[in-house]
C-alpha cells in the first residue's frame, strides 16, 4: 500500500470520522479539518497528496476553499463530497478531479480516491 | 333706440327662444321636468309676446293687456315650484299652496287698474317667496350632488336668485318711480343673467355639459387607473362605483361583477360589503343578460318586483350598461339618481364610456391578480423544491455515516473476527440512525402542524421545562447561560411540545451561531411569562425576520452556513406557540446576533401547589438568578 496521506474537510464530525476510519482501514494516512479556512491552515503543517472536500461549510467554502488552494499554487487533486444534487456539476466548477455524491459506501469511495490520488 | 331699449329687446328675444329650444326638448322628450321647463319659459315668453304684440296694435296699459300679462308672467314662480319637485323634491302641500296661490295672483292682476299698489306687492311677495324657496331648494341639493349635477344645482339656484331680483327691481320701480332707467337697465341685466344660469341649468347646451364634465372625467380616469394596484378587491371596487358615480353626476353607482359558472354577479353595498345577487336581478341584471344599455326614468315601474329596494336606495331612475370586453361578459354598470332630470339623453354615451373604461380596468386588474397568483404557486413550488432537497440532504448526511459505519464493521469482523468491537463507530452509527429518526418525525410533525394538533395543556412552571431541555442535552448545550427566576413561573402549556419549542431554538442557536455564547433566559412581563433564546451569530437580515417562521423558509445567510436544516425548525415553534395562544417573534441581539422571544399568557398558580421547579444544578449556588452550566 502506497504512503498516501489525504486530507478530509468536512463539518460534519460524524461525517469526517467515518470517511477517516474508512480510509484508514484501507491503509491512508489521514488529517481532518473541520472547514476550508482550518484546511488551508493544515496545509501549511503538511501538504496532502489528495483532499476530500464537502462543498456546503460555515466560515470557507469547497469552492472559496478550491480557489485558495489553486492560488497558493497547490495542485493537489481534490475529490468533491456533497449530499446535493449537483455534485458532478459543483464537481466541475472547482475542477475538481472526481466526485462521490452522499451517502456513498466504502467502495464508491475508495474507487474515487485511487482514480483521483497521483500515480506513483 | 335706446340702451336700455335693446337690452330689453335682447332679453325678449332670448327668452323667446330659450322657450323654443325647450319646447322643442320637451316635445321630442315630453317628461314632467322637461314640460315644466317649457312651462317656465314659455310663461315668461307669452307674457313678453302678449305685451309686444298689445303694444304694437296700440292697446296701452290698459285692460285687458296688464291682466293677461300677468296671468301669464306669474305663471313662472308655480313652474319654479314644480322644477324644485322634478329636481329635488318638494312636500306635496307646497305644490297645492303654489298653485292656489297663483290663482289668487292672477286674479288679482284683474284689479291692477284699481288697486296698483296692492297688486304690485302681492306680486313681489309671491316671487320673492317661491323664487327665494326655489333658489334655497336647489342651493341645497347643490351640496348633496356632485359632478355635473351639483353644477346644474348651483345653476338653477344662481337663476333663481337673479330672477326673482329682475322682478323685484322692475316693479319697485313701477311703484316708487324712482330712476327708471338705471333700474330698468339693472332689472334687464339681472333679467339676462336669470335666464343664461336658468338655460344652463334646466337645458345644458351640449358643449357646456362637455365642458363641466372634463375634469370629473379626468378624475375617473387617473382614479380607476391607479385603482388596478389596489390589492383589496371590495376596496378597489368601491372606490371604482364612488368614481363614476361621481363622474356622471349620479347619486351612486353600482358595478356588478359576473361570476359566469355560478350565475351571479357581485356588487359592493353601500356600506362596503360584497353582495351576490342572480345575474338577472334588477335592471342592471336585466341589462347584462340582454347585452344592452338600459334607461329606467322610473325603476320602480319597469322592475316593479324590485320596487321597494330602488326606493329604498333612493334609486328611482335608473341606467344601466353592460362591461364587455370583445365577447367577454364582464359585468354590467348601473349609475342611478333619486330624480330623472339629473340625466339627459347625452348622459347615456357618458355611461357607456365609463362602462367601457370600467372593462378595460376590471382586465387589468384579472391580469395582476393571474400574475400574483402565478408568482404565488412559483414561490411555493420553489420552497417545495427547495425542502426537498435540503430534506434529502438532510436524510443523506447521516445515512452516510450509517452506512459507512456498518460497512467498516462488517468489513473488519471480515478481515479479524477476533478484534475488539470500535465502539466509537458503533455509537456514531447509533447516533446519526437517531438523527435520522428525529428528521423523519420532524418532516411528519411539521406536516401534522400544518393541519392543526390539540395540545395536552396543564399549568405548569416553565423554569422546570428549561431544566428538562438542558439536561436532556447536557452535552451540546454545556455553554448556555442560563437566567432563570427565583419564583415560579407558571403558564398553561403541553410540557414536551414547549420543550420542543425551547429545543429547537437552543439547537437553532447551536447551528448558526457556533462558538458564541447562547444565553435562554425566562422571566415575567406583566401578565406574560417570556422565553427568550439569545445568539450572538450572524443575525438574520431584517427583511427576512418575519419570514424565517414559514414553512420550509430558511434564511439567505442560514443557506451559506450549512445546507443541513429543512427549514422546519421554526415552523413548528411558530405552530406549537401559535396553538398556545402565545406568540414568537425573532429580534436583533443588540452587537449582533438574534433572540427569538416566546410570549405566553401567564398564569400564577394557587400557593399550595407542589412545587414543580427544580431548578437543580443549573441554578448557581449564589443568587439563584443565573448559571452558567459547564457539563
Ligand atoms: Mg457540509
Amino acid at each position: 500500500m502506497p504512503d498516501v496521506r489525504v486530507l478530509i474537510v468536512d463539518d460534519e464530525p460524524d461525517i469526517r470520522a467515518t470517511v477517516s476510519a474508512m480510509l484508514e482501514i484501507e491503509g491512508y494516512r489521514v488529517d481532518e479539518a473541520v472547514n476550508g479556512a482550518d484546511a488551508l491552515r493544515v496545509l501549511e503543517d503538511h501538504a496532502p497528496d489528495l483532499i476530500l472536500l464537502d462543498m456546503r461549510m460555515p466560515v470557507l467554502d469547497g469552492w472559496g476553499f478550491a480557489r485558495e488552494l489553486r492560488q497558493r499554487g497547490h495542485r493537489t487533486p481534490i475529490v468533491v463530497m456533497t449530499a446535493a444534487r449537483d455534485a458532478a456539476r459543483w464537481a466541475s466548477e472547482i475542477a475538481a478531479a472526481e466526485f462521490v455524491a452522499k451517502p456513498f459506501g466504502m467502495d464508491d469511495l475508495i474507487r474515487a480516491v485511487e482514480r483521483a490520488r497521483p500515480a506513483t | 333706440m335706446s340702451a336700455l331699449e335693446l337690452i330689453t329687446l335682447v332679453n325678449q328675444a332670448l327668452f323667446v327662444g330659450l322657450f323654443l329650444v325647450v319646447l322643442a326638448h320637451a316635445v321630442r322628450r315630453p317628461s314632467r321636468a322637461t314640460v315644466d321647463t317649457a312651462l317656465l319659459f314659455g310663461s315668461i315668453a307669452a307674457a313678453v309676446a302678449v305685451s309686444v304684440g298689445a303694444t304694437a296694435v296700440g292697446l296701452s296699459d290698459a285692460a285687458p293687456r296688464t291682466p293677461i300679462v300677468l296671468l301669464l308672467f306669474n305663471l313662472a314662480p308655480y313652474a319654479m315650484i314644480r322644477l324644485v319637485d322634478d329636481f329635488s323634491g318638494t312636500p306635496r302641500f307646497m305644490l297645492h299652496l303654489g298653485a292656489v296661490a297663483y290663482v289668487v295672483i292672477a286674479a288679482l292682476g284683474f284689479a291692477f287698474t284699481v288697486q296698483r299698489e296692492l297688486v304690485q306687492l302681492a306680486i313681489i311677495a309671491w316671487f320673492l317667496a317661491v323664487g327665494g324657496y326655489a333658489a334655497f331648494a336647489f342651493a341645497w341639493e347643490s351640496r348633496r350632488t356632485r359632478g355635473i349635477t351639483r353644477r346644474r344645482m348651483r345653476a338653477v339656484a344662481t337663476g333663481a336668485v337673479a330672477f326673482i331680483t329682475a322682478v323685484v327691481l322692475l316693479f319697485l320701480n313701477g311703484m316708487f318711480s324712482m330712476d327708471g332707467v338705471i333700474l330698468d337697465i339693472a332689472a334687464q341685466l339681472t333679467a339676462l343673467t336669470a335666464v343664461v344660469a336658468f338655460f344652463v341649468g334646466f337645458a345644458p347646451p351640449e358643449w357646456v355639459r362637455r365642458a363641466w364634465r372634463e375634469p370629473d372625467l379626468r378624475r375617473f380616469l387617473e382614479q380607476s387607473t391607479r385603482l388596478v394596484s389596489v390589492a383589496d378587491e371590495t376596496a378597489a371596487m368601491a372606490e371604482l362605483q364612488r368614481a363614476a358615480a361621481a363622474a356622471a353626476g349620479a347619486d351612486g353607482a353600482s358595478i356588478g361583477v359576473a361570476d359566469p359558472r355560478r350565475g351571479v354577479l357581485a356588487y359592493i353595498s353601500r356600506d362596503g360589503e360584497r353582495v351576490e345577487y342572480p345575474d338577472d336581478q334588477f335592471i342592471a341584471g336585466r341589462a347584462f343578460q340582454e347585452q344592452r344599455r338600459i334607461v329606467a326614468i322610473d325603476a320602480t315601474a319597469l322592475d316593479p318586483a324590485n320596487a321597494a329596494r330602488y326606493e329604498q336606495s333612493r334609486a328611482r331612475t335608473v341606467i344601466a350598461a353592460p362591461i364587455t370586453r370583445g365577447d367577454r361578459r364582464i359585468g354590467v354598470l348601473a349609475v342611478y339618481a333619486d330624480r330623472a332630470p339629473i340625466f339627459v339623453e347625452d348622459d347615456l354615451w357618458l355611461i357607456e364610456l365609463l362602462a367601457d373604461h370600467t372593462s378595460i380596468l376590471l382586465e387589468a386588474r384579472d391580469l395582476a391578480r393571474q400574475t400574483g397568483l402565478l408568482e404565488a404557486r412559483e414561490e411555493a413550488a420553489r420552497l417545495k423544491e427547495e425542502f426537498l432537497s435540503a430534506a434529502a440532504h438532510d436524510l443523506r448526511t447521516p445515512l452516510t455515516v450509517v452506512l459507512g459505519q456498518a460497512e467498516l464493521l462488517e468489513r473488519r469482523t471480515a478481515r479479524n473476527p477476533a478484534a475488539p468491537v470500535d465502539a466509537a463507530g458503533v455509537s456514531r452509527l447509533t447516533k446519526e440512525a437517531r438523527r435520522l429518526r428525529d428528521l423523519i418525525s420532524e418532516m411528519l410533525d411539521a406536516q401534522r402542524l400544518e393541519q392543526g394538533v390539540t395540545m395536552d395543556r396543564r399549568t405548569t412552571d416553565l423554569r422546570s421545562i428549561v431544566t428538562t431541555v438542558l439536561e436532556r442535552h447536557a452535552e451540546e448545550m454545556s455553554a448556555v447561560a442560563v437566567h432563570l427566576p427565583d419564583e415560579v413561573l407558571s403558564a398553561t402549556v403541553d410540557g414536551p411540545r414547549m420543550q420542543q419549542v425551547i429545543e429547537n431554538l437552543l439547537d437553532n442557536a447551536r447551528k448558526y451561531s457556533p462558538d458564541t455564547a447562547t444565553e435562554i433566559r425566562l422571566w415575567r412581563e406583566g401578565d406574560e411569562a417570556r422565553i427568550a433564546v439569545v445568539d450572538r451569530g450572524v443575525g438574520v437580515p431584517d427583511a427576512e425576520r418575519e419570514r424565517i417562521f414559514e414553512r420550509f423558509y430558511r434564511a439567505s445567510n442560514a443557506r451559506d452556513i450549512t445546507d443541513t436544516g429543512m427549514g422546519l425548525g421554526l415552523y413548528i415553534c411558530r405552530r406549537i406557540v401559535e396553538e398556545h395562544g402565545g406568540l414568537i417573534w425573532a429580534e436583533p441581539t443588540p452587537g449582533g446576533g438574534t433572540t427569538f422571544v416566546v410570549a405566553l399568557a401567564g398564569s400564577t398558580p394557587p400557593a399550595s401547589l407542589p412545587e414543580q421547579a427544580e431548578p437543580a444544578h443549573w441554578a448557581p449556588a449564589g443568587d439563584g438568578t443565573e448559571a452558567v452550566a459547564d457539563a
